[in-house]
Parts: structure tokens; sequence; C-alpha cells
């Protein structure tokens, strides 16, 4: 295999790699580079849970969608951290596990750690958000992903200290209490929900099963407090790997449209800072826009006729929308997610394949929008006024001046430092020196300009 | 509803955690092996079973053998990183009721130390076993020809399926190569390489007619492989299965492939029902298996194996059979 791909050079700083969009801007692609550059000794995951898939294509053509385990992987020896903002899923974690190995990454179990204080999403969560999704009307089900990640983030607001997290499933005794305290709980809500008395989770594992399946996983995976991150920090470069895109975080997502994760560089930043560290923020974003499911997307173009291998419609995000490029979204995510150093910009083959317009202001009620002012508070109100505001926005669309590359940093007042044109490693072009190890590019952090 | 896009099933969850011990999908290979596994020896097997069962009780018998020889070039690496999806894909869209796989490889028995090597038949993940016991050991001639005859030999005379022994209904039986047959099984070779006593050679097109009684054979030709595209060894293949073959311009998509013919074959969906249901699961395989199964899906439900033909006797010099 050629390994022409990715960074190299002596050890540089950490990277922060976080999608600008709704998500699918290619996250999982941009740290498969980066990994097989050399240098890099973990990815970090600081947000979601199971319900991500990057996908990752290897020049010889194996295929994996990550979920839990870092885009890294079929890097030999990069390892995998799950930080306490992560939510791990055990079952779905032995089953991706079970795949990796059999494209020839046979030992991500030896390669991960799982931070003790991680919240646990169960099969109870899971049997939730199905009670949860059925009480609703037919009209106005939300399409969850059925994963349970929103239940285990409830669950965890509500009542902190009785979530089970990974650490407990190396005591087995309070795991077993707090599974049954929180299959009850759960139970008798969605009993509630419905109006049904004494309610009662058909179709769930017993405790016992669930407390057997989760022992095997604290057996097998190292279970870490919170010294190891720093230390992983100290000893490596590392890739901290966002879930999901900015325009769908929690707060500063378009209400209601939103995932139940902060999805910015916020949690990762947390860590570093714990660690004493800091790392360039490199921003992913396609070279046209894209959505899984309802909600705003000013640009949308159901015309274009793009191929997407990786994101077709699918049963549990509701369909793939696809449109142009969308300057004010990109500006709005830099601004709520505080900057970036640098653009990955995906999906260029595409755009030079087909004609794609970039929008660099909408027209509300006729008056131009080049920018929409965004709040650091948690105004969920306010951010539904906004997505209300954007449903009736019309794009207004022109070409990429001076090409793609240029147009969008141009758009995002950051410069472009990786180009890429296709899925593998291999189709990965950096621009500059931005991206090569060694470089540390938290000096060139670009604020993005303009009014607040 | 699904529950994301790894399984999530508890029950078996715990034994994969202890299972899952860190060997490679090649392990077999990579571990130096030069010779067959012993699970996938198939000297001295009476039969390999796919059985009904309580939980599969219409069990269905797929069985998928590819050439490991050296004009394979990198594609049964490809194919032992591709194949273990095959039996979700056929699970989850209903493709096939109660699929039972098995693996197996095929070599040259004139001159390969593996020239067979046959796994289970299992329903569950377990057939991944045998494949990572596959001997990829790349010998072979340099005559185009590979010891498929063996091969089939042995899927017509050594296997017992509830499919075709109490329903009368055929199994699918792919063969994944890039050369031809040898014109006859060998009486040396069976009974070197299986233990069988047999009176005398069994010619191909003899051999053939056994075979597609109780499987539904198609011959994959993928691309990547030395001899794709090759006009001779497509002939040879049409000649002996009609249009049961098949040109797969996309290695990626061979689990697909595989999937779609059963699902043709069962009748459970048009080719554009499949197509459909491939760019669901976000497969990037549409357009590789739209083009390799062009011919199979134009005719949904009369998938049939034409034999003998006549027109094998041709100026490439193959023996007529």
């Amino acid at each position: 295999m050629t390994e022409s791909a990715g960074p190299t050079g002596p050890a540089g700083g950490h990277v922060i790699v976080v999608d600008l969009g709704y998500g699918d801007a290619g996250k999982g692609t941009v740290v498969d580079w980066l990994c097989r550059g050399g240098g890099f000794g973990a990815v970090v995951r600081f947000n979601g849970g199971a319900q991500a898939a990057h996908n990752v294509v290897t020049p010889d053509g194996r295929h994996h969608t990550f979920a839990q385990f870092g885009s890294g992987s079929f890097t030999p020896g990069v390892r995998t951290h799950l930080s306490r903002f992560m939510l791990v899923d055990p079952l779905a974690l032995i089953a991706e596990a079970d795949h990796l190995a059999s494209v020839s990454v046979p030992d991500a179990l030896d390669r991960l750690s799982v931070d003790a204080d991680a919240l646990l999403t169960t099969p109870y969560h899971r049997a939730a958000n199905r009670a949860r999704e059925l009480a609703r009307p037919p009209g106005q089900r939300h399409g969850s992903c059925g994963i349970g990640i929103g239940e285990t983030a409830r669950y965890a607001l509500a009542h902190p200290a009785d979530a089970p997290r990974a650490g407990d499933c190396a005591d087995p005794r309070a795991l077993a209490g707090k599974l049954t305290l929180l299959r009850d709980r759960l139970a008798a809500e969605a009993g509630r929900r419905s109006g049904a008395q004494g309610g009662e989770f058909l179709d769930v594992p017993p405790v016992r099963d669930v407390v057997t399946a989760f022992a095997a996983f604290a057996e097998r995976v190292a279970l870490v407090g919170a010294g190891f991150l720093p230390g992983l920090l100290r000893a490596g470069r590392v890739v901290f790997e966002g879930a999901q895109g900015v325009l769908l975080d929690e707060w500063r997502g378009f209400h209601p449209f939103t995932t139940w994760s902060t999805t910015t560089f916020a949690n990762a930043e947390t860590l570093l800072a714990e660690a004493g560290a800091a790392a360039t923020r490199l921003g992913v974003v396609r070279c046209y826009a894209t959505r899984h499911g309802p909600g705003p997307l000013v640009t949308e173009d159901p015309t274009l006729e793009l191929p997407d291998p990786h994101n077709r419609a699918n049963p549990w995000q509701g369909p793939f929308r696809v449109g142009h490029f969308d300057a004010v979204a990109l500006r709005y995510a830099l601004d709520v997610a505080g900057g970036v150093d640098g653009i990955a910009l995906t999906n260029l083959d595409v755009a030079e394949r087909h004609r794609l317009s970039i929008c660099d202001r909408y027209l509300h009620d006729g008056r131009p929008v080049r920018r929409l002012r965004h709040d650091a508070g948690r105004d969920l109100a306010r951010q539904e006024r906004l997505t209300g505001m954007l449903l009736r926005c019309v794009p207004v669309l022109g070409d990429p001046d001076g090409g793609w590359p240029s147009a969008v940093a141009r758009a995002a007042a950051a410069p472009v430092l990786l180009v890429s044109r296709g899925p593998t490693a291999l189709d990965k072009t950096p621009v500059g020196a931005g991206l090569r190890a060694g470089r540390p590019l938290v000096a060139v952090r670009a604020a993005a300009p303009g009014p607040r | 509803m699904g529950s994301g896009l790894w399984s999530t099933d508890v029950y078996d969850a715990a034994a994969r955690f202890r299972a899952a011990t860190g060997t490679s999908a090649f392990a077999h290979s990579d571990s130096g092996a030069t010779s067959t596994h012993p699970a996938l020896d198939p000297r001295g097997v009476t039969v390999r079973e796919s059985r009904d069962c309580a939980e599969h009780p219409r069990s269905l018998a797929i069985a998928v053998l590819f050439d490991v020889t050296g004009s394979m070039r990198d594609v049964p690496r490809g194919l032992q990183a591709k194949l273990p999806q095959l039996l979700g894909l056929l699970l989850r869209k209903g493709y096939a009721e109660d699929p039972q796989v098995m693996f197996g490889a095929i070599g040259d028995a004139t001159c390969d130390r593996a020239p067979l090597q046959v796994g289970q038949f299992e329903s569950d993940n377990r057939m991944d076993d045998d494949l990572s016991r596959i001997l990829l050991e790349g010998g072979g001639g340099g005559q185009m020809t590979e010891s498929y005859e063996l091969a089939m030999y042995f899927m017509a005379r050594h296997v017992a399926a509830d499919c075709f022994e109490r329903r009368g209904k055929r199994g699918y039986l792919f063969l994944i190569g890039d050369e031809m047959a040898y014109p006859a099984v060998k009486r040396g070779e069976a009974r070197e390489r299986i233990g069988d006593g047999l009176e005398a050679d069994i010619p191909l097109a003899d051999l053939l007619a056994e075979l597609t009684r109780k499987w539904d054979t198609y011959y994959i030709l993928p691309a990547g492989a030395s001899h794709a595209g090759n006009a001779q060894v497509l002939r040879f293949w049409r000649g002996l299965l009609g249009q049961n073959v098949i040109e797969l311009a996309d290695l990626d998509a061979v689990a697909e492939t595989i999937a779609l013919a059963v699902g043709l074959g069962e009748d459970m969906i048009s080719l554009d029902d499949g197509l459909a249901d491939l760019a669901d699961i976000g497969s990037e395989a549409g357009s590789a298996v739209s083009r390799a199964l062009a011919t199979i899906g134009s005719s949904p439900g009369t998938v049939t194996v034409s034999l003998p033909l006549d027109d094998l006797d041709g100026p490439d010099g193959n023996v007529r059979l």
C-alpha cells in the first residue's frame, strides 16, 4: 500500500477536528489521513456516542463506519480514548470491534481506553427512546436514531448520581442496582406518558444479562481515571475527533432540530485545558451543504444530483438532503464555535464535476442577511425563533470566485489547510505547510471578523 | 426500527468481548501457515451439513468458494475482508429466510498444498472464523485452469442440505475466480484430496448435471484478478452456466452482488428493489451490482442453468465436454 498521505515530520501539536455543518462533512476521513501520516498516538472522542457514523475507506478498499472507535484505527498502533464526555455503548462497541477485526483491524479493543466517568447507554435507554417515539402522534415523530443517546443524556441530567457510568461495569453489584433503578424509572415515565398504569418495558433484557455483558466489557477494556488523558497528551500527539456538526449543537443549533450533545470545540478545549495543553482547531466543511432529516437547509436544491456513497437516506435519520455551499451558515458555525485555525475542505471532486454555487447571503422578506446573530446564553426559545427565520430565508447564489479553496477561505476568514477529492487518505492534499507536523498552529487562529 | 449501525444484542456481547482476542481476519495465512487448516480440510469429510433447526426452520444453503491462486492477486484478501458482510445483508433485507452460509477456497490440485478448503454451513458469524482460516496459497499453474471441478465435485457429493433433501429446493453456489476448470474430476485427486474411491474420472459435463440438480450455480469473475474480462474464461463458464456468469467490476460489491443474486433467485425482490435496498443501507455498490446482475435481474424468477452447451470446442483450444 502506498502511504504517501498524511502530514509528516517531527512531532507537533494536537489537533481538534470538528464538523462546521450538520455532520457528514468527512471528519472520519480527515482523522484517518492525519493518523496515517504518523506522529499521532491516539484519537480522543469528546462528544456524542455510538450514533456517530464516520466512514473511512482505505486505499486497498476496506471500509468501516466508525461509531465509537476513533477514525484513526486503520493506522496500526493508534489508540482510541473515550473521554468522560462520550456516551459509551458497550453492546454496539463489541459489534463494531468485530467488524473492525473483519477488515484487518484485529486489536481495536486492545487499543481502547474508556474514562470511568463516561455515561453508559443501555438497552433501557433504547427502550425509553422507542416508547417516547411511539407516544408521539405519527406525524410528529422525530425519527431519532433510536440508539438512546438522548435518553442517556436526559437521565444523567435528572439523576447525575444514579446514572450508570463505564466505571460501574467493574462493580457488578453497584451496576445492577443502578440499572434496576434506571429501568424502573424510565419504564414508569414511559407508562405515565402513555397513560398506562405501572409502566413496564416489554422486550428488554433482564438486568442480570446486561450486567454480564457490561462486566465482560469492563474485563476486556481499559477503564481509566481522570489522570489518564493528561498523560496521553504528554506522551504524543492526539487528534480530538468531534461527532456530528456545529450546526446541530444542543444550544447553538437551530432548535429543535439539534442533538443532545455539545458539538463545538468546547469539550475538547476543556479536556486540553485540564492537561495544560492546546491544539490546532481544524474545521471540516464540504463544498456543498448536506443534512440528514428535517430542519433548516437554506441552500437546499433537490435538483442537485450528487454522488454520496455513504450518506444516502437511512431509516434512522430520514432523507439525505443536499444544497449549495452556505457561507452564511458557515460564518454562524465559526462564530458559535469560536473560530478555527484552518479548514479542511472535502468533496472537492464533486464540486469540480458538478455546477455548484456558493451562497454568500440570504434574503429574508426581501432583505439581505449575511450573518446570523448568535447568543452565548442557553436560550432555546431564541434559537427556535432563529430556526423560524431561517425557514423563511431564500438563498442568493453565485459562483465561487477564484475557485473553491479560495472562495471558502474567504468565506471562513481562515486558511484552507487540506483539500479532499475522494474517500481515501490518498485523495487528500495538504495546502501550504499548515498541517505539516511540527507547526503549532495556535498562533494563526483566525477569529471570524465582522459585526456581532 | 433499527438501533444504530452496529447491532446491540446483549446475549452474545459477553461472549464476543471474551472472544475478541486480537487475531486478524487473515489469521491463518498471516501466521505463516503453509497447509490447509484442519477445520477446512475436505479429506475424510463425509458430508458438510446445512440443516433445519427450531431457530431456522427453512434453512437455505449458500456456499461461496473462491480461487486463492496467484492469478487472483490481492482479490482473495479483499474477499476475506468483504464476505463477512454477506449474512447481515441477506438477513437485514429479508433476501433469504434462513440462510446458512459456507465459505471455501479453490486451488490447483495438480500442484498446490491446499487445492480445496471447505468450511461449515453456519447461520451466524461463526462462518467468519472459517473465512479467517482460509489459506491464501497463491499457487496455481500458468495454464489458466484451476481445480474448480474438484470443488464442484465436493459440493455435488459431500453436502447434505435440508433445502434440497427435505424441500427439493436448490441451494446457491458461488464460485469466484478468474480461470477455467479442468475437463474432468480425476480419480487420483478425489482419492488424495477427499479420500473418495472413484471408478473412473468424471467428465465435467456429467458432474455439472449432478451439481446443478442441487445447486443454483454462479460464477463470478472479479475485477482486479489477472484474467478479469478474459473472453476465453467467460466463454468457458457461460458455456457451463449460461447467464449465471457475473462479471464484477468492483470487488467491494461482492457481498452485495451475492446477496442480490440470492434475493432475485428467491424471488424476494426485483433488481430495482434490490438496488434501492442497497441505497437505503448506504451501500456504494449499487452501480457495480447493477451492471453485474443486469442479465440475471432482467428476468427475475427465471434463473436457469443451461447445459450442456456445445460451443466449447472453439479455436481457443478448449476441450469439448
